[in-house]
C-alpha cells in the first residue's frame, strides 16, 4: 500500500480549509470534491485537474464541516454560527437550513442509505438526527451523564460532542467527545450502548472500516490513532507516530489502510496490521484538518485539506 | 609529620636550590617547628626582643618598626610574614613582605641576596596564587602581572650568576609555590594547599619534597594512621598480592571485589609505593565514592612510578574523582597532568584547557582513555567535539579488540540524541544494550490484526493482544504483561548496568513519538527495579501529556512510595493538583517538596512561588490586599529561580477577556540602558549580585530588591531534560545528576543551563510585572537565544513572555510575529491560549478581520471554550461600533458591519441560551446586555446602511453624470485643439511666405550693392566672411532645429502625438518657422549692417575688444567644426544663444 502525490492547489480558499468530503458520482456528473473553509465558502472541485466547479457563499463564521448524501445530489455544510445548510449540488439551491439551538454544530454525516443526517451537537452532549425527506429533527442521541453527577454539574460540558460516524450497515452510530471518550449508539432503538475509552483528549475524527463493521478508527488530540472493536468494547491497537493532534482519520475503501491528517502538518498512511505508519506525506505546511478516501468508483483517490489553504490529491494503491 | 619531613628534607638536599643556601634549611625548620615565638636580636647588644607569634600585633607596622629598627635578619621578616599568613592576616603578611622588598631594604641588605629573593618570590608566589584562585579575568591578570613583576625583580637581584637564576627561576618559583602551599597547609586550608602543591608538581614532575608535601597533606587528613600500624606486619610479596587482587577484581563479584580490595590494601601496607596497587585501590574508592582516598592514593602512585601508562592511570583516577565530584578545576588540572605539564584549566580558561588536552591527545593519539576524558570534558561546552572524542575512543578500543563499555556507547548515544541525530542515537543505544528482552519488545512486529485472533508468540501476545477499552486508560501501570511473559516461559531479565541506557532509549522513543514503546521499556525497568523512581516519573509525564491526570497522580504516588521525599515527584504532584484546581492540596505538596529538599531544591521553591503567584492572579475578587501579599511572596520565591507552572504561560498579562482588561499596560517609559543584546546573563548577574546599570537603579529602586537567581538546578521531572549520563556504576541511579555537574563547570555562563534559563525567565517575568519591560526583554531574549539549539530544552514560555513585553510596549507587529512564531515552533499552531493572545494583539492594533479570524481558529481548536465565543462577539461588536463612528465609510464597510453585528447577536444569543444550561460561567444578564447593545447597533447600522446605500446610489448617479460630462468636455476640447492647430498652421504658412519674401528682398539688395560699388578688398573679404558666417549660421540653425526636435519628441511622446506626427511629416514645423523667423529678425539687421560694412556692431558680445574681434571670430569659426555647434555658439554669440534657449524652454 502506498500513496502517490498527484496534485495540489495552493490557494484553493482564501483561508484555512477545514473540511472535505467526496460527492459520489451521479448520472449527470462524476464525483466531486467538496471543501469548506474559514473564508466562509464551500467549494466544489473537479478532482481531475482540481478545477473549481462552484463556490457557495452564505455561511458566517467559518465552515467547519461538509457532508455528502450517498446519492451525490445533495450535500450539507455547517458553520460555526451553528447553521447547517442543505443544498442541491447541481443547482446550489438551498433545500433546508437546519438549526437545533442551543446546540452547536460540528461534524456531520449522512447515513449509508441517505435517510438520516447525523450532526454532532457539541455542548448538548448529543447527536442530532435529521430526517432527509422532510428535514425534521427526528431524534437526539444523548450521551448519558456519568453516574453520580448531578444535572446541574458544570462537568456536563465535558461530553462535548465533536465527531460522528455511521457504521457501514447504518445500524450503529459512534460519536467522539472532548474528553476522549467515544459513545456507541443503536440508532434504530435510539439507545446508548457503551463507551469506548482509551483516548484522553478530544476525539476529532471517527471512521468505520467499510469492510468490517466492528472496526472503528479514531483520531485524537492525544496524538494517537486507536482501532476499536466497537462491539467487543476492546482497544485493538493504539498507534502513535504523529507528533501533534490527530485531526482526521479515514479508512481506505479496501479496508487495508488508514489515512490520517494531523496538526504536525503531515498526512500519514497506516498499515493496521503492522500497527505502524508506512508512509508520511509532508506536502502541507500547516495543520491538516481533513483526509478523505474517495469511496466510489474512483476508489483510489485520497484528498487532504489544510490550514495552509491548499488541497492535495493522492493516488492510493 | 615527624616521620615524613626529615625524609623530605634529606631528599630535598639533592636539589641545588636547596643546597645553595642554608636559608632553605632554616625556613624549612621554621615551618616544621611549631614555634611559639621568635627573637629579634637587638642591635649592638646581646639582647633579643621576644615576639610571641600567637600574639603578633594587629597592626603590622609595629612589628615592622622593630624589624627595621633592629635591622633584623630578613629570614625573620619571612617568619613573621608567614605567621601572619597562618593566622589569616593576609594584609599584614603582604605588608611585611612588601616592606621587606622595598628599595631601602634592597639597599640596606644589598648583600643578602637569598632572603631578598625569597621575599620577592614569596610575594610572587602569593600573587600568582591569588591569580589562580581569582575568577574575574581582569583582577586575575592584575595578580599575575604583579607576580611576574616580583619574580622579575627577584631574578634581577643576582646579576652575577644569571645562568644559575635563569635556569633555576622555575625551580625557585616552584619552591615558593611550595612554601605558599606549606603556609596554606599550616593555615589548615588543606585543599588549597593541595592545589598549590600541584602547581609545584606540574612545574617539576619529580619534585620529591612537593610530593612528600602532598603526602603530608594526606597525613594531615589523617588517612595514614592505619597504615602506620600495619607497617609492622610481615612483608609479603607485593607483586603477588597485586596480581591476586586484579584477578579478584576481574571476577566482578562483590566478594571478589572485597577480596581484591583487601589484597590491594595489604600490598599497599607492605609497600605503599606500588603504583598498581595504589591505582586499583583508588579505583575501588572511586566507585565507593570516597574521593579523598582516591586522591591520596593516586598521588602516592604518581610519586612512586615513572611508568607511563600507570601514571596515566593515576592521573585519570584523580581527574575522574574530581570530575565526578563536579570539581572541574581540579579535574581539569589532572586531565592536563595526565598529558602535559601545563596549567590552563582555570575557570575562565576551559578553551585553553581543551586545547591542551587536545594537544596531549595528539601526542598520544592511541590512548582511548584520554579521548574519553576529553569527551567528558567537552560534553558541557562542545557536544560535537565531545562526540568526536568519544567516537575516536570507541574506534581505538575496537581496534585494540577491547570491549567498548556500555558507558561510552551510552554517552555517544546521548550526544547523538542531544544533537537531534535520533537514528544514530537509537543505533548506539541498541548497540550499548546488546541482546535482551528489550530488543524483542522493541522490534517484534504484529503479524495479524484480525479481531479475536490470538497470538501464538508470547511477546506479540503481550504487546498486541486487544485489551478491554476501559482498561486502556491504565495501560501505563500495567505490569501484567511481564508476568504473562514469564508465565509463558520467557525470561524477563534486565542487568542493572543497562538501566541508564535503557531509560535513555525509552526517552528517545518518547522523542520519536513512539510513546507506547517507551512506556513498555519504562515498565520493564520498573518490573525489575521497582525503586527506579525516574521511570515512574517519566510514565507519569507521559500520562500527563495525554491529559490522563488520575493515572499520572497514581504513578507519582508509586514513585513517592519508593522515596516519599523525592522533590521532583512532589513537585509534579503539586503541579497536577493545581491542574485539578486543588489549590490547598497543591500548596501542601509544594511545601512538602520544599521541606524535603531542605529548601535547596530550586524547583520546589519555585513551585511554591508559582502557587502564590497563581493564587494572586487567580483570585477573582481581586482583594487587593491579599493579592499584594501573594504577589510579594511569589516574587520572593520566583526570583530565586523560576521555572515550572509559570510555564503554563502564566504570564503577567494573562488576558482576562471577560472584563477586557486591555488597558492595563500602557506604553512604558523606556529606560536608558547600558546593556546590550550581546550581553550574557553573566553580565547581568555576577558573583551572586545583579549588575544593574546605575541608570536603571536610579529610576527603579525596586531592582535592588529583586532576588538574584542562584545557580542551583534540579531537572524538572516532566520536562524532557532527563537523559542520563552514566559515568560510573555508583551513579547509576542518580541519572539526572549529570546536569548538576554542569553547573560547576561553567558557572559564569548562566543561561546555557536549563534551570538558569528558567530562573532568568522567572526574573524576567517579575521585572515585566514591575513594568521593567526593557530589562525583562533583555533577559527573555537571552533565554530565548540560549534555549534554542537543544532538543531537551523547550521554552515556549520565554517566547510568549517576550511577545507579551512587545505587546505591553505597544509594539503590536512584533508581538504578533512572536506569538505566531511561538505557535508554529512549539505548538503546531494548536494552542488556543496563544491564539487568544494573538487575537488580543490584533484587537489592540484594530485589525478586526485578523482578530476575528484568529478567534474563530481558536474556537475551532477549542470548541468547548465559550470564552472564545464571547470574545469573538466582543470583537465583532467593537469592530462594528468603531466603523459606525467613523465619519467616512464606504457602503461595503457598513454592509460588513451589519453582517458582523448579526453574527455578534447570534453568538451572544447562543451564549445566552447556553447559559441557561450552565455550559459556561457567563452572567446571563451581561450577555443580554451585549445582545441588546448589538441589536441597538444593528438598528443604527441598518439606518446607516440604508443611508450609505442611498448615498452610494446617488454617488453612482452623480459619478455617471460627471463621467458623461467629462466625455463631452473632452470631445469639445479635442475639436477645439484641432481647430487651433489648423489656424496656427495657416498663420505659420503666411509668415513663412513673408520671410521668404524678405529674404528675396535682401538678396536683391545685396546683389544690388555688390554690383553698384567697386568695393575694397577688405570689404569683400568681410563680405565673403559674412557670407561664410551666414552659411555657418544656417548650419547651426539646422543643428538647433534638430536638437529642438529631439526635445520636442520626448516631450510629446504621449500627450501630443498628433503634433508629433506633424513635426515628423512636416520638417518645417510651424514653431520652428516662428523661431527661424525670430532668428532671422535678429540676424537680418546684422547681416544688413555687415553688408553695409559696419560689421563691428555692439550687437556682438565681444564689444570690449573690437579691434581683435574679427580675427577672433574668424579663428573661432575656423577652429570649430560641425560636431561642436554649442561651442561655436558660445564663442560667437551667447546672447543670441540664450535667447534661443529661452525660446526653447518656452516652447516646452
Amino acid at each position: 500500500m502506498k500513496l502517490a502525490w498527484l496534485r495540489s492547489l495552493e490557494t484553493s480558499h482564501h483561508d484555512c480549509v477545514w473540511a472535505c468530503t467526496w460527492l459520489p458520482a451521479t448520472d449527470k456528473s462524476s464525483g466531486l470534491l467538496l471543501t469548506g473553509s474559514l473564508d466562509e465558502t464551500v467549494k466544489l472541485w473537479n478532482p481531475d485537474d482540481l478545477s473549481l466547479v462552484r463556490t457557495n457563499t452564505g455561511h458566517c463564521l467559518g465552515v467547519v464541516s461538509v457532508a455528502a448524501h450517498p446519492s451525490g445530489k445533495i450535500a450539507a455544510s455547517a458553520s460555526m454560527d451553528s447553521f447547517v445548510r442543505v443544498f442541491d449540488v447541481e443547482s446550489n439551491n438551498t433545500i433546508a437550513t437546519l438549526e437545533a439551538p442551543p446546540s452547536e454544530v460540528w461534524q456531520m454525516q449522512f447515513d449509508p442509505r441517505g435517510t438520516t443526517l447525523a450532526v454532532a451537537g457539541g455542548s448538548s452532549a448529543s447527536v442530532k438526527l435529521w430526517d432527509t425527506a422532510e428535514w425534521k429533527l427526528i431524534a437526539a442521541l444523548s450521551i448519558p451523564r456519568p453516574e453520580g453527577s448531578k444535572p446541574s454539574d458544570k462537568g456536563n460540558n465535558k461530553k462535548f460532542v465533536l465527531s460522528v460516524a455511521w457504521s457501514p450497515s447504518g445500524r450503529q452510530l459512534a460519536c467522539g467527545s472532548m474528553d476522549g471518550s467515544i459513545s456507541v449508539f443503536d440508532v434504530q432503538r435510539a439507545k446508548f450502548l457503551h463507551h469506548l475509552e482509551g483516548h484522553t483528549m478530544p476525539v476529532r475524527s471517527l471512521a468505520y472500516s467499510p469492510l468490517d463493521p466492528r472496526v472503528l478508527v479514531s483520531g485524537s488530540d492525544d496524538e494517537r490513532i486507536h482501532m476499536y472493536d466497537a462491539e467487543g468494547k476492546t482497544l485493538c491497537s493504539s498507534m502513535s507516530g504523529h507528533s501533534s493532534w490527530v485531526l482526521s482519520v479515514d479508512v481506505s475503501p479496501d479496508g487495508a489502510a488508514i489515512a490520517s491528517g494531523s496538526s504536525d502538518r503531515t498526512v500519514k498512511l497506516w498499515d493496521p496490521k503492522m500497527r505502524a505508519a508506512v508512509q508520511t506525506m509532508t506536502n502541507h505546511t500547516d495543520q491538516v484538518w481533513g483526509v478523505k478516501f474517495e469511496g466510489g468508483a474512483r476508489g483510489s483517490l485520497l484528498a487532504s485539506v489544510s490550514d495552509d489553504k491548499s488541497i492535495s490529491l493522492y493516488n492510493y494503491s | 609529620m615527624d616521620k615524613h619531613f626529615p625524609n623530605s628534607y634529606r631528599k630535598g638536599r639533592n636539589y641545588d636550590w636547596l643546597s645553595d643556601s642554608g636559608a632553605a634549611n632554616k625556613i624549612q625548620d621554621l615551618i616544621l617547628e611549631a614555634m611559639a615565638c621568635v627573637y629579634i636580636p637587638v642591635q649592638n647588644s646581646e639582647e633579643e626582643v621576644r615576639v610571641a607569634l600567637d600574639q603578633l600585633p594587629r597592626d603590622a607596622t609595629d612589628i615592622l618598626d622593630i624589624l627595621k629598627a633592629e635591622q633584623a635578619p630578613l629570614d625573620l621578616w619571612l617568619i613573621i610574614a608567614r605567621e601572619y599568613f597562618k593566622q589569616g592576616k593576609i594584609e599584614q603578611f603582604r605588608q611585611i613582605l612588601e616592606e621587606g622588598s622595598s628599595p631601602e631594604i634592597d639597599e640596606y641588605y644589598a648583600d643578602v641576596r637569598y632572603e631578598r629573593i625569597a621575599i620577592l618570590n614569596a610575594l610572587g608566589a602569593y600573587y600568582s596564587y591569588l591569580g589562580k584562585i581569582e575568577t574575574k579575568q581582569r583582577e586575575k591578570e592584575e595578580h599575575f602581572i604583579l607576580a611576574t613583576q616580583y619574580y622579575n625583580k627577584a631574578s634581577r637581584i643576582d646579576m652575577h650568576e644569571p645562568s644559575t637564576w635563569v635556569g633555576k627561576g622555575n625551580h625557585n618559583e616552584l619552591f615558593w609555590h611550595w612554601i605558599v602551599s606549606q603556609l596554606l597547609l599550616a593555615k589548615g586550608d588543606v585543599d588549597q594547599a593541595f592545589a598549590a602543591f600541584k602547581i609545584v608538581l606540574d612545574g617539576d614532575r619529580d619534585n620529591i619534597p612537593a610530593l612528600l608535601g602532598q603526602a603530608c597533606v594526606e597525613f594531615n587528613r589523617g588517612k595514614y594512621s592505619s597504615s602506620l600500624e600495619m607497617y609492622k606486619l610481615d612483608p609479603e610479596n607485593v607483586e603477588a598480592l597485586v596480581a591476586l587482587g586484579i584477578v579478584d577484581l576481574q571476577s566482578n563479584e562483590a566478594s571478589g571485589i572485597r577480596g581484591a580490595t583487601e589484597k590491594m590494601q595489604r600490598a599497599f601496607d607492605v609497600y605503599p609505593y606500588c603504583a598498581t596497587a595504589l591505582n586499583y585501590l583508588a579505583n575501588h574508592f572511586f566507585f565507593t565514592g570516597q574521593h579523598f582516598l582516591v586522591e591520596q592514593l593516586t598521588e602516592t602512585a604518581l610519586a612512586a612510578t615513572t611508568h607511563g601508562s600507570t601514571r596515566a592511570h593515576s592521573y585519570y583516577n584523580l581527574a575522574r574523582s574530581y570530575h565526578s565530584k563536579g570539581d572541574y578545576e581540579k579535574a581539569g588540572l589532572y586531565y592536563m597532568a595526565s598529558a602535559v605539564a601545563h596549567i590552563y584549566l582555570q575557570l575562565n580558561q576551559t578553551t585553553k584547557a581543551h586545547e591542551a588536552l587536545r594537544k596531549a591527545i595528539r601526542i598520544d593519539p592511541r590512548d582511548p582513555e584520554a579521548f574519553l576524558d576529553l569527551g567528558e570534558l567537552l560534553i558541557s561546552t562542545d557536544s560535537g567535539a565531545a562526540l568526536d572524542a568519544f567516537k575516536t575512543a570507541r574506534n581505538l578500543l575496537k581496534k585494540a579488540n577491547e570491549e567498548v563499555s556500555i558507558e561510552i556507547l551510552n554517552n555517544i548515544g546521548v550526544l547523538h540524541f542531544e544533537r537531534g541525530e535520533f537514528e544514530l542515537a537509537q543505533q548506539t543505544f541498541k548497540e550499548a544494550l546488546g541482546d535482551g528482552i528489550w530488543l524483542k519488545l522493541i522490534d517484534s512486529e504484529p503479524q495479524s490484526n484480525s479481531i479475536g485472533e490470538s497470538y501464538s508468540d508470547p511477546i506479540r501476545k503481550a504487546l498486541y493482544q486487544p485489551m478491554e477499552s476501559s482498561l486502556a486508560a491504565r495501560v501505563y501501570k500495567d505490569m501484567q504483561l511481564f508476568h504473562n511473559l514469564e508465565k509463558d516461559g520467557i525470561a524477563v531479565e534486565l542487568p542493572w548496568d543497562k538501566i541508564t541506557t535503557l531509560s535513555n532509549l525509552a526517552r528517545l522513543f518518547e522523542q520519536l513519538h513512539k510513546t507506547e514503546t517507551a512506556s513498555i521499556l519504562y515498565r520493564l525497568i520498573l518490573f525489575k527495579f521497582p525503586e527506579y523512581v525516574d521511570a515512574y516519573l517519566r510514565l507519569a509525564a507521559i500520562a500527563k501529556a495525554r491529559n490522563n491526570v488520575p493515572l499520572s497522580i497514581e504513578l507519582i504516588r508509586d514513585a513517592l512510595e519508593v522515596d516519599d521525599k523525592n522533590p521532583d515527584a512532589l513537585c509534579m504532584l503539586g503541579d497536577l493538583e493545581l491542574k485539578n484546581d486543588d489549590w490547598v492540596k497543591a500548596k501542601d505538596t509544594f511545601r512538602a517538596a520544599k521541606d524535603a529538599s531542605n529548601g535547596k531544591d530550586s524547583y520546589a521553591t519555585l513551585c511554591l512561588g508559582n502557587w502564590n503567584y497563581f493564587a494572586a492572579v487567580r483570585s477573582e475578587k481581586r482583594a487587593p490586599k491579599l493579592e499584594a501579599t501573594h504577589l510579594e511572596k511569589a516574587k520572593e520565591l520566583y526570583t530565586k529561580h523560576d521555572k515550572g507552572i509559570l510555564s503554563n504561560h502564566g504570564s503577567p498579562i494573562a488576558w482576562h477577556m471577560r472584563s477586557l482588561r486591555c488597558s492595563v499596560f500602557t506604553k512604558w517609559h523606556k529606560f536608558r540602558a547600558s546593556f546590550s543584546l550581546e550581553d550574557k546573563v553573566s553580565d547581568v548577574i555576577n558573583n551572586g549580585e545583579w549588575r544593574w546599570p546605575q541608570a536603571w537603579l536610579d529610576s527603579q529602586p525596586t531592582l535592588t530588591y529583586v532576588i538574584v537567581p542562584t545557580l542551583l538546578e534540579i531537572p524538572r521531572p516532566d520536562s524532557p531534560d532527563m537523559a542520563n549520563w552514566s559515568r560510573s556504576q555508583s551513579e547509576m541511579f542518580g541519572g539526572s545528576s549529570w546536569w548538576k555537574a554542569q553547573k560547576s563547570c561553567t558557572p559564569m555562563v548562566l543561561v546555557e543551563h536549563p534551570a538558569n534559563m528558567y530562573a532568568a525567565n522567572g526574573a524576567g517575568v517579575v521585572l515585566a510585572e514591575k513594568g521593567q519591560f526593557d530589562v525583562a526583554k533583555e533577559l527573555f531574549t537571552q533565554v530565548q537565544e540560549a534555549a534554542s539549539g537543544s532538543v531537551f530544552v523547550q521554552m515556549p514560555d520565554v517566547w510568549i513572555n517576550l511577545a507579551h513585553v512587545h505587546f505591553a510596549q505597544g509594539n503590536f507587529a512584533l508581538a504578533i510575529k512572536m506569538y505566531q512564531n511561538c505557535l508554529r515552533k512549539f505548538y503546531y499552531n494548536t494552542d488556543s491560549q496563544i491564539l487568544l493572545y494573538l487575537a488580543r494583539t490584533h484587537y489592540e492594533a484594530e485589525q478586526w478581520q485578523d482578530c476575528k479570524k484568529t478567534l474563530l481558529k481558536a474556537i475551532h481548536l477549542a470548541p468547548s471554550n465559550y470564552t472564545l465565543r464571547f470574545d469573538t462577539g466582543v470583537a465583532l461588536q467593537k469592530f462594528s461600533a468603531s466603523t459606525l463612528q467613523k465619519t467616512k465609510r464606504t457602503v461595503d464597510e457598513v454592509r460588513a458591519t451589519v453582517a458582523e453585528l448579526k453574527n455578534a447577536v447570534r453568538l451572544f444569543s447562543q451564549l445566552s441560551a447556553a447559559s441557561n444550561l450552565q455550559f459556561h460561567g457567563f452572567d446571563e444578564k451581561k450577555i443580554e446586555t451585549h445582545v441588546g447593545y448589538c441589536k441597538h447597533l444593528l438598528e443604527a447600522a441598518k439606518v446607516h446602511c440604508d443611508a450609505a446605500e442611498l448615498e452610494d446610489q446617488q454617488n453612482k448617479h452623480r459619478q455617471e453624470l460627471a463621467r458623461q460630462a467629462a466625455i463631452r468636455e473632452e470631445e469639445s476640447r479635442l475639436a477645439e485643439e484641432q481647430k487651433k492647430v489648423k489656424l496656427e498652421k495657416r498663420k505659420q504658412e503666411d509668415e513663412l511666405k513673408k520671410v521668404m519674401q524678405q529674404e528675396q528682398h535682401l538678396e536683391r539688395i545685396k546683389e544690388h550693392w555688390k554690383s553698384s560699388s567697386g568695393s575694397k578688398r577688405k570689404d569683400r573679404a568681410q563680405a565673403e566672411d559674412e557670407e561664410g558666417a551666414q552659411g555657418e549660421r544656417r548650419r547651426r540653425k539646422s543643428n538647433k532645429k534638430r536638437k529642438r526636435d529631439k526635445k520636442a519628441e520626448t516631450h510629446m511622446d504621449d500627450q501630443e502625438e498628433t503634433e508629433e506626427d506633424n513635426t515628423n511629416t512636416n520638417y518645417y514645423e510651424p514653431e520652428n518657422q516662428v523661431n527661424d523667423q525670430v532668428d532671422d529678425d535678429d540676424d537680418n539687421p546684422q547681416d544688413l549692417l555687415a553688408a553695409a560694412g559696419l560689421e563691428d556692431s555692439d550687437l556682438d558680445d565681444d564689444a570690449a575688444a573690437p579691434s581683435s574681434n574679427t580675427g577672433r571670430r574668424i579663428r573661432g569659426w575656423s577652429e570649430s567644426d560641425e560636431d561642436e555647434p554649442e561651442k561655436r555658439q558660445r564663442s560667437s554669440s551667447p546672447v543670441r544663444d540664450n535667447s534661443v534657449e529661452m525660446q526653447l524652454s518656452d516652447g516646452e
